[in-house]
């Protein structure tokens, strides 16, 4: 079902000002400046625009017209009965039947004239056809005047309906005028009915709240119902006869049993059983009210027959839709003036209300999602532990004083707060109940931070002891790891004791130039010469610092110096061990046994995939082969060696040709021209 | 008592205020009456506490503890952990600890006895748990949902869990806690319990927006005033029945 806010329908403005508004509004939104002088095409499209803009502003404001107003179709029947009632049917329709039409003609007179317009051929014509397209457009709209004042009525008198949801919980109170419906409605509910000793104070459907068992239910007076034909009965009667027809509601018949109101019960007896077919399946209440004035027992016995027909007409209702037929709930009695017997009416009409609903509910289908949320899991005993609750004995004491007196009252952070400036000025003090040894401590500062420690850190008291012991259990660990890893001095003559010490010295300095080398060199590891100006790396010097040391320099002096560019193009010596290991090394399988003491330590449990040769021509590179290929990478990779090495910048490297190119950095900036100028 | 409340417009007042049977924390706000809210209800019993933790004021959803301790995620401040020391009695422990899930209330549901927590909380959190607050934990979910912190709230006297919890599970739950057990909402319909509310062992708070109906079941099941929880399958079942469907 579609929802409808009958509250918020906007306003429908009568024909001058809704002609004006759209009017003003292709003025002010479209261009307006236009000359003889401009190109045809300029000058078609520029009325053009003015035709198309007019027409979609009037297609947007009836559209709004047409979608907000409520299909009577479309809406709950209570609703749509009511407003059937209320301004009939067919005039609604028709109204909102026009408007749609006058939004069809609309857009046929802008498409007509669009047409038109592309065959245009000076400015005046063009002007002249817009003139007309705009002009007719209104007329359209002058000729629905009248439909769109009588929206405007409606929408004046839906938006003061009162909200009734007809699909929550309603108690509904019916009768003759002045038998104290309102009267009833206002002891029970929040709303103001006007009470007023004439009949048909009340003249449409009014609604108050009322609560019963943690529910709020919607209590809704109706105006009086006159005995009479169907066809006779006028708008504010028929506003009742639908509320009594579409809304599943508890039903409260008054009755007015003192015959103050001017009808005797023997006519209000017969309304009510002219109208008890609006009584089916819906919990029904008798309830004579005004017992002030008169008690039902001293009814004469006539009159008393009346109400006691009623009564099993009510009780039949009742138990025709399953209901027990007790019949405390049927019949009841109040005093409005008096307020007798008020609340009981409300209860018995909300209790039998909500007795029928769940009924309902209890065969639908949803009840079952919902099971879970009426069952109580109560714990069954897991072992012998008691579990208590902790209630304080001062909340026991304050409830027991609750009981008995007025406590004193204690003054609040509140009421500090109001007495100090309201909220954002007053700033509650955090330390006020700090809970100290020393009342006097609490406004004491304490820093944060002393000597570079943390005070916190601190702040258990045997915080000190704890960190000695850690540092002990620390020193007794680093020890034995001491023992374990370092030489003995003991055992070692001075000579040697010297010899480990500068050994130990020279390697810590070389980390360190290694450090700085690792940070400063990119970890490059061949310095070229003209590079080297302090001639730092030579074969001699490092001989010489080998042998300082007590090493033989040869081998070093050998391998360094096999590796030289000037010794390019000699063989070069095979390594000892290749030597040793030349008689099965030779045919070495990848899979196989590995004589590489580095290789072996990696574990083999997957076995490397075959990668791409480096000379393979794919197609397209544009090689005749992969010799030309191999050929071509050797000289690319010469190419670039030189200035690689002398780490010079390359074409491969990020360049930028101009950093402060003229045509961006001279002349005004004006908007938009801080990129390009 | 069940109070209903607001902090600043929004209803969650148990992301904003902690409460256990023997202190109650409560967050720093533009005035003063949330926290006197409290105050009127509480400060005669039990320190009420300003506080901010890990300079928000989600304390609710960042803090769990009972009437023994109060364990305080990794994100809270030497200032904040100071200042709960001076302001709880001695006889709370207050413990900061380490645990990547630093929403610990989100984790954490507990009482005086017993404490559900999240599955994946470590093992050392859960040995905290038990030693700082001395209860019994026990790793469960609420309605297949991890964070049992928020979608359940329990006392010593009963409890509310998330509104699809099955009713075996239910049964179950409330064997492990040993308190009746009721699933329900709060806050007209939210599903979040415990950020709905805030309950101990003789008082509520509930969030502005709950309903008549949620605010008797609460009183029922957590026994405030003379409710009982067998009220719930009794006077107040054909309200609920026409309230849910």
């Amino acid at each position: 079902m579609v929802q409808y806010n009958l509250k918020k329908i906007t306003i429908v403005p009568p024909k001058e000002d809704f002609i004006n508004i759209i009017l003003s509004r292709t003025q002010r939104q479209t261009p307006t400046v236009v000359h003889k002088g401009y190109a045809i095409s300029r000058l078609r499209q520029f009325y053009m625009r003015k035709v198309r803009f007019t027409q979609q502003n009037f297609h947007e404001k009836l559209s709004t017209i047409i979608d907000e107003f409520p299909r009577l179709d479309g809406i709950h029947p209570f609703y749509g009965d009511l407003l059937h009632v209320l301004y009939n049917k067919d005039h609604y329709k028709l109204a909102l039947g026009q408007v749609n039409t006058a939004r069809n003609l609309i857009g046929k007179i802008a498409k007509d004239y669009v047409r038109l317009l592309k065959y245009g051929d000076s400015l005046y014509r063009c002007k002249c056809l817009k003139v007309a397209a705009l002009g007719r457009m209104c007329t359209v709209i002058k000729r629905i005047g009248p439909s769109l004042a009588y929206l405007e009525q409606v929408r004046k008198h839906m938006s003061r309906l009162p909200s009734i949801d007809p699909n929550t919980r309603t108690v509904l109170v019916c009768g003759y005028p002045n038998v104290g419906k309102s009267s009833f409605v206002n002891k029970v509910s929040r709303a103001e009915v006007d009470v007023q000793p004439y009949a048909f104070t009340t003249k449409s459907l009014l609604v108050g709240h009322t609560d019963y068992k943690y529910l709020r239910y919607q209590v809704i007076d109706t105006p009086g119902i006159l005995d009479r034909p169907f066809e006779d009965r006028n708008i504010i009667e028929m506003c009742s006869i639908t509320a009594l027809a579409h809304l599943r509601a508890a039903v409260l018949f008054v009755l007015d049993i003192s015959g103050a109101c001017g009808y005797s019960i023997a006519q209000q007896a017969a309304l009510f059983h002219s109208i008890k077919s609006l009584f089916m399946n819906k919990p029904l209440i008798i309830v004579c009210n005004k017992i002030d004035l008169q008690p039902l027992e001293g009814l004469s016995e006539e009159d008393k027959k009346l109400v006691m027909e009623m009564k099993a007409e009510a009780m039949k209702a009742a138990a025709a839709q399953g209901g027990a037929p007790n019949d405390e709930g049927v019949l009841v009695t109040m005093s409005t003036l008096t307020d007798e017997g008020v609340m009981a009416v409300k209860n018995a009409a909300c209790e039998r209300l909500l007795d029928q609903r769940v009924e309902v509910k209890m065969k639908s289908k949803k009840i079952n999602e919902c099971l879970n949320r009426f069952h109580v899991a109560m714990p069954k005993p897991r072992d012998n532990k008691e579990r208590p609750p902790c209630i304080p004995q001062a909340v026991l004491e304050a409830r027991a004083k609750e009981a008995s007196a007025e406590k004193a009252k204690r003054k609040l952070e509140k009421d500090l707060e109001n007495e100090n400036g309201g909220a954002g000025v007053y700033s509650a003090n955090l330390r006020k109940h700090y809970l100290l040894a020393n009342e006097e401590w609490k406004e004491d500062i304490m820093p944060e931070i002393v000597d570079g420690h943390n005070i916190a850190d601190f702040v258990d008291p045997d915080i000190l002891q704890r960190l000695e012991e850690l540092e002990r259990e620390e020193g007794l660990r680093l020890e034995v790891e001491e023992q374990d890893f370092e030489y003995d001095d003991e055992d070692l003559s001075p000579q040697e004791r010297e010899a480990l010490a500068a050994i130990r010295h020279k390697k810590r300095l070389l980390i360190q130039e290694h450090r700085m080398k690792k940070s400063t060199a990119e970890s490059r590891p061949i310095v070229p010469r003209k590079f080297d100006k302090d001639r730092k790396f030579t074969t001699e010097r490092m001989g010489r610092q080998l042998s300082a040391i007590g090493l033989d320099p040869t081998a070093a002096i050998n391998r360094a110096r096999s590796r030289s560019v000037s010794m390019r193009g000699r063989k070069r010596e095979r390594s000892l061990v290749g030597r040793d290991s030349e008689g099965e090394g030779e045919a070495m399988d990848v899979d196989g046994e590995q004589a590489n003491k580095k290789l072996r330590l990696r574990s083999r449990s997957r076995s490397r995939s075959k990668s791409r040769p480096p000379g393979e021509v794919s197609p397209g590179e544009g090689f005749k082969d992969s010799a030309q290929k191999l050929k071509a990478i050797k000289i690319g990779k010469k190419s670039v060696k030189k200035r690689n090495k002398a780490a010079r910048k390359g074409e491969a490297d990020r360049v930028i040709v101009d950093l402060k190119p003229k045509h961006l950095f001279s002349g005004k900036r004006s908007i938009g021209k801080t990129s390009r100028r | 008592m069940a109070t209903r409340l607001q902090f600043e417009n929004s209803c969650e007042v148990g992301v904003f205020s902690k409460l256990t049977n023997a202190y109650c924390l409560v967050a720093i706000g533009g005035s003063e009456s949330f926290y006197s809210t409290f105050e009127a209800e509480l400060a005669d019993v039990i320190p009420v506490v300003k506080t901010s933790i890990g300079g928000t004021r989600i304390i609710g959803r960042l803090c769990a503890g009972n009437k023994k301790g109060l364990l305080l995620p990794h994100t809270t401040t030497d200032q904040e952990l100071h200042h709960l020391r001076n302001c709880l009695p001695d006889e709370v422990v207050v413990q900061r600890i380490d645990e990547k899930l630093s929403a610990l209330g989100n984790c954490i549901a507990c009482n005086d006895h017993v404490a559900l927590t999240h599955p994946d909380l470590d093992r050392e959190t859960e040995e905290l748990i038990s030693d700082v607050l001395g209860v019994e934990v026990f790793r469960q979910t609420i309605a297949g949902n991890i964070l049992v912190g928020s979608y359940c709230m329990i006392s010593n006297r009963g409890g509310l869990v998330h509104p699809h919890t099955s009713i075996e599970d239910l049964d179950e739950l409330s064997t492990l806690l040993q308190v009746p057990l009721v699933a329900g909402t709060v806050n007209r319909g939210s599903e979040v319990v415990a950020a709905g509310m805030a309950v101990n062992d003789w008082t509520a708070f509930c969030g502005s927006d709950t309903t008549a109906t949620e605010l008797s079941v609460v009183e029922s099941v957590f026994k405030l005033r003379e409710g009982q929880p067998t009220a719930i399958v009794d006077e107040m079942r054909k309200s609920l029945i026409d309230s849910y469907v």
